[in-house]
């Protein structure tokens, strides 16, 4: 009946995190790889990989190789692409869902977002940014 | 928990309850950081000659690799620019705690690129290097390591030579070759090689490599691949080459103790391999009379598949048959790769095989494999 619980774990200070950035961290139990990526955006995976169990956050992000045709090799989504550092598996870091079998292998997705605290939430966004905590959000 | 599993090196005199082993990796690459780590082993025209033009390399057709630089991404600890290979102290940390690894049995990543050269002296100058090199700075520092020699085998002579040389070595338990070569294994000039091994209780641990480098024929008899992905699927072939001299030329009715340990070869071949053998050795053995016994006979006598990179089959549960049809709670040895881009941990051996089987392939096998570890105990 109730709505799915989600509870929102701290990771760290924004400031801490800057772009570009990457913490993993352990929550309830779980490792989980947080990044900020160059344009801001966060994302946060299960740092263990389906295939495995490799500490998949530990590895390189990349982009997406791509080929329309044979050796014409073209780069897309440089930087959303997470690849597993033991293997090579590659997932997309906004998703979770691997490249070569998009609906049949992933990796757990959390939401990520910014927690302003109270006593600097002023309309200056961007200082509220800078004081604001990143937190994952774990569903139920 | 890690003082549990230690193991001593063997110690004349007193003989405690050897501790139970649980784990043998069978395939762990360590190796220099850099040239300069030779020097102290060189004579002085090696010396120069290694300053001058720096150690040979065998990357020439692809210049690719898996993983970052070939290893895993997670184990540059020291640095983008320090190769992980080089690194004792988190191999310590990474694969033998983390993995609880008892006994692993180092093969150095250089040997590839010293065994090809047509200059035999200086070659050998080299392996020397490497061998006293590994003794000294990686097998006396940690007890669970062993080690395979690197021994020149372009010249059955000279390899012999290393084999004399250091075959006595407590912790020396195999030479290493690498399948790349200009002549199948199973020739007959390579007879002196294996006399020396049997003679000291050496296993031969033979890994890809060097195919279409140096002195060595190309990586395919069909052609040059193009990519790494390719040279990595055809490995099989080298070894089902060499697999063939050594039945045929009857390399195991002169040598009924040697072992031969194939690394990282896969094994989902293994079962039709035998089968097409079998039924080759029936229609013409006539040709080749002192060939005794079924080829699978003497495969699963004498010859041990390291698991590394594990079959992933399609469904899962399909290798279980594979490792049923060539008995691989016999003849399958675990190995990790260490610290390369598709190393297995030990749980890669699957639980449904059962507790049994699981420990064989782990440690027991190896124990059994390799002459100077049967006195150790498996779990």
């Amino acid at each position: 009946m109730s709505a799915p619980v989600r509870t929102a774990h701290p990771v760290c200070p924004v400031a801490d995190l800057p772009p570009g950035g990457r913490k993993i961290v352990e929550i309830g139990g779980r490792s989980i790889g947080v990044f900020r990526l160059e344009d801001g955006r966060f994302y946060a995976l299960r740092n263990r990989c389906p295939h495995r169990g490799a500490p998949l956050c530990e590895g390189r992000r990349m982009g997406l190789w791509t080929a329309d045709r044979p050796y014409h090799r073209a780069l897309e989504r440089d930087g959303e692409i997470l690849r597993c550092p033991w293997h090579g598996w590659e997932f997309d870091l906004t998703t979770g869902k691997s490249v070569f079998m998009p609906e049949g292998v992933r990796v757990k997705s959390y939401p990520v977002g910014v927690e302003k605290e109270p006593e600097t939430s002023v309309e200056n966004f961007d200082v509220s940014e800078r004081a604001g905590m990143v937190v994952v959000w774990l569903g139920d | 928990m890690k003082t549990e599993t230690q193991i001593d090196s063997p110690a004349p005199g007193s003989t405690p309850a050897p501790p139970r082993i649980r784990v043998v990796d069978t395939d762990v690459h360590h190796n220099i950081k850099g040239k300069e780590d030779l020097y102290p082993y060189l004579s002085r025209v090696e010396r120069e000659r290694l300053v001058e033009y720096g150690l040979p390399r065998n990357t020439g057709l692809y210049q690719a690799n898996g993983g970052w630089k070939g290893a895993r991404a997670d184990v540059f600890d020291a640095g983008e620019e320090v190769d992980p290979r080089s690194n004792f102290e988190m191999f310590q940390r990474k694969l033998l705690d983390a993995c609880g690894i008892d006994i692993a049995i180092l093969q150095v990543e250089l040997t590839p690129s010293l065994v090809a050269l047509a200059d035999i002296d200086y070659s050998y100058s080299l392996v020397r290097a490497i061998n006293d090199w590994s003794l000294e700075h990686w097998v006396a520092k940690d007890p669970r390591y062993r080690l395979s020699i690197t021994v020149p085998l372009q010249d059955p002579v000279v390899a012999v030579k290393e084999i004399e040389r250091l075959g006595d070595h407590p912790s020396v338990v195999a030479i290493y070759g690498v399948c790349g070569s200009a002549r199948l294994y199973g020739k007959r000039e390579y007879d002196q090689v294996y006399a020396a091994c049997v003679e000291r209780g050496l296993s031969f641990a033979l890994h890809f490599s060097n195919e279409g480098f140096g002195m060595n024929p190309p990586p395919t008899a069909a052609g040059y691949p193009s990519y790494y992905a390719e040279t990595y699927l055809v490995r099989p072939q080298f070894y089902q080459a060499h697999l063939s001299s050594f039945l045929f030329e009857g390399t195991f009715e002169k040598f009924p103790q040697l072992k031969v340990i194939f690394c990282e070869s896969g094994f989902g071949w293994v079962p039709s391999f035998r089968w097409r053998a079998d039924a080759a050795w029936k229609e013409l053995r006539w040709q080749t009379p002192w060939v005794k016994k079924l080829p699978s006979e003497y495969i699963e006598e004498h010859i041990r598949f390291s698991t590394q990179p594990f079959e992933e089959s399609n469904p899962p549960e399909a290798v279980d048959q594979i490792v049923s049809w060539m008995n691989g709670a016999k003849t399958l040895m675990y190995s990790s790769d260490f610290p390369h881009w598709d190393f297995d941990p030990p749980d890669v051996v699957p639980k449904r095989l059962g507790a049994e089987v699981r420990r064989r392939i782990l440690a027991d096998n190896a124990l059994a494999a390799y002459p100077k570890l049967a006195g150790l105990a498996g779990s």
